[in-house]
C-alpha cells in the first residue's frame, strides 16, 4: 500500500504534528503511516481524506503486490 | 480530549507506583516472617488488589490510545506472552530432568521476566512501526 500523505501535507503546508492534531493521533503515528510501516484503519483513512478534502483512493493506493 | 488522554496516562503511572509501593513492602514483610499466617495471607493479597486496579487503568489507557500505539502494545503483549510461556515450558521440561535453579527462576523472578519480555516485545514493535 502506498500513500500520498506527504504530498497532501505539503499542499496544505502542514507538519506531521498539524495533521496529527487534526485527526487525533500522535505525530509518531502519522510518521509510521506516512512511511508505510502501518496501514491505517478505514475510519482513520476516511478522517485523513476528510481533513485533506479529498477521497481515500487518492491518498491510499494498492500496489501490484497487495 | 487531549487533556483526558493525559489524565488517563497519569492515572496508569500513579497506580503502577501504588502497586510497587505495596508489592515491595509486602515481599519484605512476608520474607522476614514478621507476622502470623492469617495476617500474612491478607498482606499477600494487598499487592494483588493494587495490581488489579493498575491493570484496569492500563486497559482503559489502551482504549484512548491511537491505533498505531494500540498495535504496538498488542504485539508487545503477544511477544511477552510467547516468551514467558516458552520460559515456563523450558523450566518445566528441565525440572523433569532434575535441572532447576530456584534462585534464578523462582516465582518472584518469573514476574520480573514476564515484564522484561513485555518490554522486549514493546521495543521490537516500536522499532517495527518506527514510533
Amino acid at each position: 500500500m502506498k500513500n500520498t500523505l506527504k504530498v497532501e501535507r505539503a499542499k496544505k503546508d502542514w507538519t506531521q504534528e498539524d495533521l496529527a492534531g487534526k485527526i487525533g493521533i500522535s505525530r509518531q503515528s502519522v510518521n509510521s503511516i506516512e512511511t508505510g510501516k502501518f496501514i491505517p484503519s478505514t475510519v482513520l483513512a476516511l478522517k485523513m481524506a476528510k481533513v485533506f478534502g479529498t477521497n481515500v483512493e487518492l491518498i491510499f493506493q494498492l500496489e501490484t503486490q497487495d | 480530549m487531549e487533556q483526558s488522554k493525559k489524565d488517563v496516562k497519569r492515572n496508569v503511572s500513579i497506580f503502577a507506583l501504588i502497586h510497587v509501593a505495596t508489592y515491595l513492602p509486602a515481599v519484605w514483610i512476608l520474607n522476614h516472617r514478621l507476622i502470623g499466617q492469617p495476617v500474612s495471607i491478607i498482606i499477600a493479597f494487598v499487592p494483588i488488589i493494587t495490581f488489579s486496579v493498575f491493570i484496569f487503568k492500563l486497559i482503559r489507557c489502551f482504549s484512548v490510545m491511537d491505533e498505531v500505539k494500540q498495535r504496538v502494545h498488542l504485539e508487545a503483549v503477544v511477544i511477552g506472552f510467547s516468551l514467558t510461556t516458552m520460559l515456563i515450558m523450558i523450566l518445566f521440561l528441565l525440572s523433569l530432568c532434575d535441572i532447576s535453579k530456584p534462585g534464578w527462576f523462582g516465582y518472584a523472578n518469573l514476574v520480573v521476566f514476564c515484564w522484561l519480555f513485555y518490554f522486549v516485545g514493546w521495543f521490537i514493535s516500536k522499532k517495527k512501526y518506527g514510533i
